[in-house]
C-alpha cells in the first residue's frame, strides 16, 4: 500500500466520523424544520441542547477531510473546485448559515430578530447542507461534473436522489440519537414515542430511497457501480445487518446499542461507495495517483495525521463523556 | 478581458472574506488568554466581578468563534473554488501547514464545547483548564496558517519540473525565513486587536456613565494588554521589514513608494503614488533615511520599483497607502502607550496608591476606546501590504495570480452572495454583541461561589452589579447563570 493509499483510508475514515457526529448534527435540523404539533417546542429545545456542546467538534471532521484532501490529492482538489462549485458554494452557505443561526439563536436573546426566525435559517440550513454533499458524492461517482456546466450535477436524476438520500440518512441517525437522550431525563420522556416513530419512519424511507438509488447508479455511474457490485458486497451486508438491527433495537427501546447499529448502517454504506470509488477520484477526470502530491509530503502528512489524532482521541472521549448525560441538577431548575 | 474581469473578482472575493474571517479569528487568539486570566482571578478570590466579566466574554465568545469558524471552513472550501491552479500545484508543500491548522481547531472546538457548557459539570478548576488548550491552540493556529501565508510570500524548498512540483520539503513553510518575523506580528496583532475592542467596550460603558467595578476592570485588562503589545509590535514590525528587504525587494519598493533604485533613498511618508512618473505628490520625504534604515548607511542600495518591468511591479500607490496607515496608527498607539504610563504612575504617587493608577478622564477614555478600531485597521492595512505588496505573483516569482484563478464564469454571483451573507451576518451580529456589552453582567451569581469563603463579599458586590435591565432578577436570585437558558431553551 502507498503512502496516498494510507491517506485515502485516514479521509475515509475522517468522513465517516463526519457522516456518524456532523450528519446527525445536520439531521437534527431537519427534525427541527418538520417538529409539529404540541411537542414541537420541547423537540427544539432537545435538539438544540444536543448539538451545543458538540456541534463544532463534529464540523471539524469535514476540515479535516478537505484538508487531507488538498495537502494529499492536490489536482483533484483543482478538478473538484472548479466542476463541484456550485452544489459545493451551496453546501458552504448552509454550514455558515447553520452555524451562525445556532449561535445566534442559543447566545442573540433576541437582539438580532426573533429567535425563531434564527431557528427556521438553522432548520433550513441544516437540511441544505447534507443534501448538496449527497449531491456532491453522486457527481463524484459519475463523472457528472462539467467545468462548462455548473449546474450538470444539480440537475440528472441521480444527484438529486443521492442528495434526499443524504438528507434522510442524517434524519434517521439524529432520530436514533436523540432517543437516547431525551429518555435519560425526565422532562424529556415525553418526546421519547414521537422520536421513536421518526426513526422508524425515516429507516424506511431511507431504505426507499437507496432502492431508487441502485439502478440510477447503474445507470449514471457504470463504473463505480461495477465495482460496487464487488467490492461493495461486504459493506452493504454490514450495512444491511446495522439497519435491520438498528430498527429491531429502536422498537424494542435498546436505544444505546440502537446507537451503534445505525452508525454501521450509514458507515456501511459510505465504505461500500468509497471502496467502489477507488482509484477514481471524480471518475473519467482525475484518480488517486495521478492526483497525489509527492510522496514526501503525503507522509508528511499522515504523520502530522497521527499524532494530531492521538492527541485528539483523548480529548474527544472526555467531551462525549461530559456531555454523555443530562445535566445535573443544579442546571435543571428552569424546568 | 473576461478572464482579467474574473481575475479582480476572485481578488476581491479573497480579500473581503480573509478579512472577514481575521476579523473574528483575532479573538479566538486573543480572548482566550484574556479569559484564562479574568477566571484565574475569580478562582483566586472569590469576588464576583471577575466571574461577571469571565461569563460575558465567554458568551461573546461563543459567538465570535463559531463565525470565525464557518467563514473559516468557506476559506478552505476557496481556495479551491477559486485558486483551483494554485491549489493544485502547491497544495501539497502547504500540506504539512494546513493538516496541522486542521488539528487546532479540532482541539480549540473541542475544547469550546467543554468550555460554553461546562460551567456546571466542571469543577471550577477543571473547567479553567478546559480554556488552556483553547488558549493554546488559538495561538498555534495563527503559527500554522501563517506559515502557509509566509511560504507564499519567499517560497523556498520546492522543486519544479514543467509545472509540476516534483519535490517538497514538507517543512519548508516552516523554515521560510519570513516565517518567525510574520508569526510573531500577527500574534502580537490579535492581543492588540482583541485587547483594544475589550478596551473599547468598557470605555464606551463609562463615557455612558457606568462607571462600576466591572466596567473599570474590563478596561483595565483590555487596556493594559494591547497598550503592552503597541511597543512590541513596532520592534517584530521592524524586523519583519528587514525580512523583507532581502527577501522581497519589490514589496518593499511599494511599501516605502519607491521608484528610483540606488543610494541615498528617501523615507517618504504619506502621499500619493503616481505610477506612471514614478514620483509621490502630497507625501513627506525624509532624505536617505530610507538608506540609513535598512543598511546603517546613507550609501546603502535600496531596490526600487525601477528594477521591475511596468507588468511585475505592485500596485505601490494602495501598498504604501497601507502601510502607512498600519504605522502611523501603531505609533498613535504607542504613544498613547506612553502617555498613559506615565499618567498612571502619576495618578498612583499623587493617590498614594501602591500601583499605578489608570487615568479614567473623558479624554483617556476616549482615547482607550479608539485602540480596538485602529488595531483592527493597522491589522487589516498589514495585510493589504502582505497581499498586494507581493502581486503580481500568488507564490513569489512561481505562479501568477492571474495563471491561479479559476476560469469559472460564476465568480461574480459568488462574490455577490458572499457580500450580501456576510455583510447581513455581521449586522446581526453587532446587534447581539451590543446587547452583551450594554447588558453588563451576564453571570449572575455563580453557584460555586455562593458555598465559598468570600459569600458577604460575592452578595454585596453582586447588589452593584445587578442594576442593569436585561439580567432578569429572579434568575439572579436563584443562582442560576443564564448561559444555561441560552444554551438550551428556545
Ligand atoms: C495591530 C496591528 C498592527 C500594527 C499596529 C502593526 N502591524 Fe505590521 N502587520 C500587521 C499588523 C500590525 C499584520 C496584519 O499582522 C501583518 C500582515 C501580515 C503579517 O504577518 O502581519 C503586518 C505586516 C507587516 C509587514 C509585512 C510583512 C511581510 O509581508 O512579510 C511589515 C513590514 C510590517 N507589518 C511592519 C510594521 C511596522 C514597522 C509597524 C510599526 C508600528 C507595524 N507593522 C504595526
Ligand atoms: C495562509 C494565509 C493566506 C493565504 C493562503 C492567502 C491567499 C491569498 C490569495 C490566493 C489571494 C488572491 C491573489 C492575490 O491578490 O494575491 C490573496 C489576496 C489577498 N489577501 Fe491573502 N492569503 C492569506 C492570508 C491573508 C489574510 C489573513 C488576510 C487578512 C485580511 C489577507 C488579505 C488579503 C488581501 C487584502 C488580498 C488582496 C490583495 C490585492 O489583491 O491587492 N490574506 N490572498
Ligand atoms: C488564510 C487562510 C485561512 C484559512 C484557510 C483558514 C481556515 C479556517 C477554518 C477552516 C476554520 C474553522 C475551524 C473550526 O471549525 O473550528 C478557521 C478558524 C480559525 N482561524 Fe482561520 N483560516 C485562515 C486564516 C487565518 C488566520 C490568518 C488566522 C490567524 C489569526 C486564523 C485563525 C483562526 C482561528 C483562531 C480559528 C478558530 C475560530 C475562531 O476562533 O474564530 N485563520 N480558520
Amino acid at each position: 500500500m502507498t503512502a496516498a493509499d494510507l491517506l485515502l483510508m485516514v479521509m475515509v475514515g475522517g468522513l465517516t466520523a463526519y457522516a456518524l457526529l456532523g450528519g446527525a448534527d445536520f439531521g437534527g435540523g431537519v427534525w427541527d424544520l418538520l417538529a409539529r404539533g404540541p411537542h414541537a417546542g420541547d423537540q427544539r429545545a432537545l435538539i438544540s441542547g444536543a448539538l451545543g456542546p458538540v456541534w463544532e467538534a463534529n464540523h471539524v471532521w469535514l476540515i479535516f477531510v478537505i484538508v487531507a484532501m488538498f495537502s494529499g490529492f492536490p489536482a483533484a482538489f483543482g478538478v473538484i473546485g472548479s466542476t463541484l462549485e456550485l452544489p459545493m458554494a451551496l453546501a458552504l452557505v448552509g454550514i455558515v448559515l447553520r452555524g451562525v443561526a445556532y449561535v445566534y439563536r442559543a447566545y442573540g436573546a433576541g437582539a438580532a430578530g426573533p429567535d425563531h426566525w434564527w431557528g427556521h435559517v438553522f432548520a433550513v440550513a441544516s437540511t441544505v447542507t447534507p443534501f448538496m454533499l449527497g449531491v456532491c458524492g453522486a457527481a463524484m461517482a459519475s463523472g457528472n461534473a462539467r467545468t462548462d456546466d455548473a449546474t450538470a450535477p444539480l440537475t440528472s436524476a441521480f444527484g438529486l436522489v443521492a442528495g434526499g438520500f443524504a438528507v434522510t440518512v442524517t434524519a434517521f441517525l439524529a432520530a436514533v440519537y436523540l432517543c437516547r437522550d431525551a429518555s435519560r431525563r425526565a422532562g424529556t420522556e415525553h418526546l421519547v414515542d414521537g422520536l421513536r416513530r421518526r426513526a422508524l419512519g425515516s429507516a424506511v424511507v431511507a431504505g426507499t430511497l437507496a432502492c431508487v438509488l441502485l439502478p440510477l447508479l447503474w445507470r449514471d455511474a457504470p463504473v463505480v457501480a461495477q465495482r460496487f457490485a464487488t467490492r461493495g458486497v461486504p459493506f452493504v451486508m454490514a450495512s444491511a445487518c446495522g439497519g435491520v438491527g438498528a430498527l429491531v433495537l429502536v422498537w424494542r427501546r435498546h436505544f444505546t446499542a440502537a446507537r451503534l447499529a445505525a452508525g454501521l448502517a450509514v458507515a456501511g454504506v459510505l465504505w461500500g461507495w468509497a471502496a467502489a470509488q477507488y482509484p477514481d477520484l471524480v471518475v473519467g477526470q482525475v484518480s488517486a495517483v495521478a492526483a497525489a502530491a509527492p510522496t514526501e509530503n503525503v507522509r508528511a502528512v499522515l504523520i502530522a495525521i497521527g499524532a494530531g489524532v492521538a492527541m485528539l482521541i483523548p480529548a474527544l472521549v472526555l467531551l462525549f463523556k461530559v456531555f454523555a448525560d443530562p445535566e445535573p441538577a443544579a442546571g435543571d431548575l428552569h424546568r | 478581458m473576461v478572464l482579467a474581469g474574473s481575475v479582480d473578482l476572485a481578488r476581491g472575493q479573497t480579500a473581503f472574506s480573509l478579512a472577514f474571517h481575521i476579523c473574528f479569528a483575532v479573538f479566538g487568539v486573543g480572548l482566550p488568554w484574556l479569559l484564562l486570566y479574568t477566571e484565574h482571578r475569580w478562582l483566586r478570590t472569590g469576588d464576583a466581578v471577575w466571574y461577571a466579566l469571565t461569563r460575558t466574554w465567554s458568551r461573546a465568545f461563543a459567538v465570535l468563534f463559531a463565525v470565525g469558524a464557518v467563514s473559516g471552513t468557506v476559506l478552505s472550501f476557496e481556495f479551491g473554488l477559486l485558486w483551483p491552479a494554485f491549489m493544485a500545484r502547491y497544495g501539497g508543500a502547504l500540506g504539512l501547514s494546513f493538516t496541522l491548522e486542521g488539528f487546532a481547531f479540532f482541539t480549540e472546538a473541542v475544547f469550546i464545547g467543554l468550555y460554553l457548557y461546562g460551567w456546571n459539570r466542571l469543577s471550577p478548576r477543571a473547567h479553567w483548564w478546559t480554556m488552556v488548550p483553547i488558549a493554546v491552540a488559538g495561538t498555534l493556529s495563527t503559527l500554522f496558517i501563517i506559515t502557509a501565508n509566509a511560504w507564499m510570500n519567499v517560497p523556498r524548498g520546492v522543486r519544479e519540473v514543467d509545472g509540476r512540483v516534483v519535490s517538497a520539503e514538507p517543512l519548508a513553510p516552516f523554515t521560510t525565513p519570513s516565517a518567525p518575523p510574520q508569526v510573531i506580528h500577527m500574534l502580537l496583532a490579535a492581543l492588540m486587536c482583541t485587547g483594544g475592542a475589550v478596551a473599547g467596550v468598557y470605555a464606551v460603558g463609562m463615557l455612558r456613565g457606568r462607571r462600576d467595578t466591572y466596567h473599570r476592570r474590563g478596561l483595565r485588562v483590555g487596556l493594559i494588554t494591547v497598550l503592552v503589545c503597541a511597543p512590541l509590535q513596532l520592534v517584530v514590525g521592524d524586523w519583519a521589514a528587514r525580512v523583507v528587504e532581502t527577501q522581497q525587494p519589490a514589496k518593499l519598493a511599494a511599501m516605502e513608494a519607491l521608484y528610483r533604485s540606488g543610494a541615498h533613498a528617501p523615507l517618504t511618508l504619506g502621499g500619493v503614488y503616481d505610477g506612471v512618473t514614478g514620483k509621490v505628490r502630497y507625501g513627506i520625504e525624509i532624505p536617505d533615511a530610507l538608506s540609513i534604515m535598512t543598511g546603517w548607511s546613507r550609501e546603502h542600495v535600496v531596490a526600487g520599483l525601477d528594477a521591475l518591468p511596468p507588468a511585475g511591479r505592485p500596485n505601490a500607490l494602495v501598498v504604501h497607502l497601507a502601510f502607512d496607515t498600519m504605522v502611523g496608527l501603531g505609533t498613535a498607539i504607542i504613544a498613547l502607550s506612553v502617555a498613559v504610563a506615565v499618567a498612571a504612575v502619576a495618578l498612583g504617587r499623587r493617590r498614594h496608591a501602591r500601583r499605578p493608577v489608570l487615568p479614567l478622564g473623558r479624554g483617556w477614555l476616549l482615547a482607550a476606546a479608539a485602540t480596538g478600531p485602529a488595531s483592527v485597521i493597522a491589522m487589516l492595512a498589514g495585510w493589504e501590504v502582505t497581499e498586494g505588496g507581493r502581486q503580481p505573483w500568488i507564490v513569489y516569482g512561481r505562479m501568477r495570480v492571474s495563471d491561479a484563478v479559476t476560469a469559472s464564469p460564476g465568480v461574480g454571483w459568488a462574490f455577490a452572495g458572499t457580500l450580501v451573507l456576510y455583510l447581513g451576518l455581521s449586522t446581526a451580529l453587532v446587534l447581539i454583541l451590543r446587547r452583551m456589552a450594554t447588558g453588563g453582567p451576564a453571570g449572575g451569581i455563580p453557584p460555586e461561589v455562593a458555598a465559598g469563603p468570600a459569600t458577604e463579599r460575592v452578595a454585596d458586590l453582586v447588589t452593584d452589579l445587578v442594576t442593569d435591565p436585561v439580567t432578569d432578577p429572579v434568575e439572579t436570585a436563584r443562582g442560576r447563570p443564564p448561559v444555561r437558558r441560552n444554551g438550551v431553551a428556545r
